[in-house]
């Protein structure tokens, strides 16, 4: 049986590399963005891309969908966007007899892999329009429910909130995001890889690699990853701690923070932790796991105080602050 | 074994190793802040050596406290969750061995439980603890090494005043000073002298009395008592040393009368007794060869002789009698008899002689040591451990008629310009006290103003027994009624003011002038003393 599940963690981390590589064909100098964004679809959670515009956050997400088996569909937000633009709406259909009816037109939701490009453009409402699909994986228009096909995964990027036109993200979309990671400038080096890469007649292509039961199984051997009841407790601590309550708060969360992570954060430590640690040959989890996903997972979890924003505290102050505070299982 | 056994076992291996490193790191540490109290306390003992009770009860609380602390790090196990997490931590496990662990200790079935148990066993099994733990010695280890070599060094510096702890050794409450230990060696030489003269077991007296006081169970002033005790029992069944000499001369007169006894009577004469009794023993052997003429004679010489019956000769006196009587009856055996018994009485007189004058020689050392021993009972101020009395100031060496209280001010730093005083003993006994001529101001052509620094040096005490007695002189008021002690009140208590510099308006060579000593410091207070007594008192002066 051993043998079994030693084979199953190598197919796994074979599949993971595969993608990883076919993606960096084309995406240069992100190997932790790309195994974030992967390591989100591996844990059935969707992924926020924050970063200024032209950093190939979308060229990152449209290879991804480029080398999986999987239905690809795109939105861009733009301020005058519709959530029946993204959902689908029902609309009028003559038969054969000359009889109308009503018949529901999918909307660029029902895929596996949606791009919600620049996802802070639209209004509330609109960004609203995905709450549903991203949490239950179904779309309800009228009375009914439209269920979506699995895996279904949503990556948005959006440019930082300063930006002009935008309009932040709603608690609750927030939360639904397992990772929310930051695009930043690529370095001198990868700059000149992407320039002799995009500049040249040809450009790199891309194989598709993983077909979709792949990628539901990929997701079944993470979870059965085994977590110890300590280690689990050490990523509950952390997620607690983001909370300006006592006893795991520290005093940068008491001063700064007006709400903290849903459990859902914490969700998204054990789960990244697992996927990371089968990635690393192991078949635990370790605090290690926890420790380095803190930053994804907590980020766009943790609500600032009037406080924190008056002084432009960075989340990833109060969770570095909340790592260095919190003691791991002895 | 199993998986699980491999695990616990290698667990329970860093445990163990991780408490002994623990161990010997704390109890180096703690030994390092222990012995900085014995060593801190020797390096005090070298200044100021404490007493055995002292030592004692301080190096009992020590050691009762670094038992405490020992047993209290001994008792203090980690667990083997501790030891799980400290290994994954040393060897890189990533929480392996504490997630195995875990699930050994709350199992449930799942193959990936299993595999991860099996995989976290073949690490355990591969782990090192000699490489993971390796034993080294903190560096604290050789600094608390170092600290018990510094005191064992310190307790064997050769100082006079150092006292060797590891040997049991402290400072005495009380210490001899070099001249009372030689005192003492000498009278316990003379006791033991005096103890082969058929003496008392005086000298262990002696011996128990300097070890109680050096032990602190009784004060110099209780061992003088003590040593009272040991003068009076050997002043017991003493010799009336004046009545046997001349009782012994007048004998020898009357010996001398005849030609025989000569050499005996010379002999005694001389008071070499055993001499003496030598020559009547010599004459008791040729009593036969005697003309009756010469045995007259010298019968008529015995019984002079046997006639003077002073004190402590009454048994010589007896027997001469006894040998005068028999040679005048003729019973020259008998006489020969008598003769021997007189010579043993004369040989008996001479070992009671010698052992009372080196009872007398005991007892005037017993009564130095006993002075010497009240002196200091008075003189709060010596330095107890060294026997040291240190007449300190800039330049002023303390007098010896000096008052007892004042001997510890008397080695403090004396002040430039303080006056010296004639004291109440100096005064009593007619010594003079030193007048130490004060004034720091001035020009300095005349003397005083130096702080004493040309004060007469006095030699050593002596204790008169005669006081000079107050003399009625002429102007005398109140018949030589003892005068009133005009700095009484001030010498109640010391004076909270500080000294000040009083502004003058005379010129130096009027301050000079003022200053002037002509009158010799030995005088001044029998001046002052003439003065106070024609004093006209406040009762007179009312009248």
């Amino acid at each position: 049986m051993s043998s079994a599940i030693d084979r199953q963690v190598t197919t796994f981390q074979e599949q993971f590399k595969r993608v990883k590589d076919e993606v960096s064909k084309v995406i240069v100098g992100y190997g932790e963005i790309i195994d974030g964004v992967i390591m989100s679809l591996l844990a059935s959670g969707h992924v926020l891309l924050e970063g200024v515009p032209g950093l190939g956050k979308t060229k990152l997400v449209s290879t991804l969908s480029d080398v999986m088996h999987l239905k690809f569909s795109r939105v861009q937000f733009t301020p005058d966007l519709m959530p029946a633009d993204i959902t689908g709406t029902n609309i009028v259909q003559e038969d054969a007899m000359g009889k109308k009816y009503l018949q529901f037109q999918q909307g660029p939701i029902f895929s596996n892999i949606v791009l919600a490009d620049e996802v802070n453009r639209a209004t509330p409402k609109t960004q609203s329009a995905l709450l549903e699909a991203m949490e239950e994986h179904s779309v309800t228009v009228g009375k009914t429910t439209h269920k979506l096909d699995s895996p279904f995964f949503v990556l948005a990027t959006q440019n930082p909130l300063e930006m002009e036109g935008t309009y932040p993200l709603p608690e609750a979309q927030l939360d639904r995001f397992i990772f929310k990671l930051k695009v930043d400038y690529p370095t001198v080096d990868s700059l000149h890889t992407i320039l002799n890469r995009t500049t040249k007649s040809q450009e790199p292509k891309v194989e598709r690699v993983l077909d979709q039961g792949e990628v539901l199984e990929m997701r079944k051997t993470v979870r059965a990853v085994p977590i110890a009841r300590p280690v689990q407790d050490y990523a509950i601590r952390i997620m607690m701690a983001t909370h300006p309550r006592p006893p795991y708060a520290p005093a940068a969360t008491m001063k700064y923070v007006r709400y903290g992570s849903s459990p859902r954060g914490a969700q998204a430590l054990v789960i990244g932790g697992k996927i990371r640690a089968l990635l690393n040959n192991r078949l635990h989890v370790s605090c290690e796991d926890i420790r380095a996903l803190a930053y994804g997972a907590l980020r766009h979890r943790v609500l600032l105080s009037f406080e924190g924003e008056a002084e432009r505290v960075d989340t990833d102050t109060i969770i570095k602050a909340i790592l260095e505070h919190t003691p791991e299982p002895s | 074994m199993s998986d699980k056994e491999i695990i616990i076992a290698s667990l329970r291996r860093v445990e163990r190793r991780i408490r002994a490193n623990r161990l010997f790191t704390e109890l180096s540490f703690g030994a390092l802040l222990f012995l900085a109290l014995p060593l801190l306390l020797k390096l005090w003992d070298l200044v100021q050596p404490m007493r055995g009770v002292t030592v004692s009860i301080i190096a009992g609380i020590w050691v009762l406290l670094f038992a405490g602390y020992v047993a209290w790090r001994v008792i203090q196990k980690g667990t083997l969750e501790q030891a799980a997490s400290s290994a994954d931590q040393q060897a890189g496990l990533r929480d392996e061995l504490k997630t195995a662990f875990w699930f050994i200790n709350n199992p449930r079935p799942s193959d990936w439980v299993d595999a991860q148990i099996r995989r976290a066993a073949r690490g355990a099994e591969s782990m090192d603890v000699n490489v993971l733990y390796p034993r080294t010695l903190p560096r604290t280890s050789y600094i608390a090494g170092a600290m018990v070599l510094v005191f064992v060094l310190l307790n064997f510096v050769p100082l006079p005043w150092n006292h060797n702890w590891l040997a049991l050794q402290a400072a005495p409450a009380f210490s001899l000073t070099e001249k009372e230990i030689e005192i003492l060696k000498q009278t316990e030489e003379l006791l033991k002298k005096a103890g082969q003269l058929n003496q008392t077991e005086l000298t262990e007296k002696l011996e128990e009395i300097v070890e109680q006081l050096q032990e602190g169970k009784i004060d110099a002033q209780q061992a003088a008592q003590m040593l009272d005790d040991i003068q009076n029992q050997l002043e017991e069944g003493n010799l009336d040393a004046s009545s046997i000499n001349e009782g012994l001369e007048e004998m020898a007169q009357d010996l001398a009368q005849s030609d025989q006894l000569e050499p005996t009577a010379g002999a005694m004469q001389n008071r070499e007794l055993n001499l003496a009794a030598d020559e009547l023993r010599k004459l008791a052997e040729k009593l036969g060869m005697n003309t009756p003429e010469a045995s007259k004679e010298m019968q008529k010489s015995l019984q002079q002789a046997a006639e003077n019956t002073r004190p402590g000769l009454e048994e010589l006196a007896k027997m001469l009698k006894e040998a005068a009587e028999n040679l005048k009856n003729d019973k020259q055996q008998q006489a020969q008899e008598s003769l021997e018994g007189a010579a043993q009485q004369l040989e008996s007189l001479q070992a009671r002689i010698d052992s009372q004058q080196l009872k007398n020689m005991a007892s005037q050392q017993i009564q130095s040591l006993k002075e010497s021993l009240q002196q200091r009972q008075q003189q709060p101020g010596q330095k107890g451990a060294k026997g040291e009395q240190q007449a300190g100031g800039k330049g002023q060496q303390a007098p010896k008629g000096e008052k007892p209280d004042m001997d510890a001010r008397g080695a403090q730093p004396g002040e430039a310009g303080s006056e010296g005083e004639p004291t109440d003993e100096a005064g009593e006994q007619g010594q003079p006290g030193a007048m130490m001529p004060g004034g720091a101001e001035g020009t300095g052509l005349m003397p005083g103003g130096q702080g004493g620094t040309d004060a007469p040096k006095e030699g050593d005490a002596t204790s008169l027994d005669v006081k000079l007695q107050q003399e009625k002189v002429e102007g005398m008021q109140d018949g030589g009624e003892k005068p009133e002690n005009i700095e009484e009140t001030s010498k109640m208590e010391r004076s909270r003011l500080d000294y000040r510099n009083v502004k003058s308006d005379l010129s130096p060579a009027q301050k000079d002038l003022l200053n002037q000593d002509r009158i010799p410091w030995e005088y001044r207070p029998l001046i002052k003393s003439y003065f106070e007594a024609i004093r006209p008192t406040g009762k007179k002066q009312d009248k």
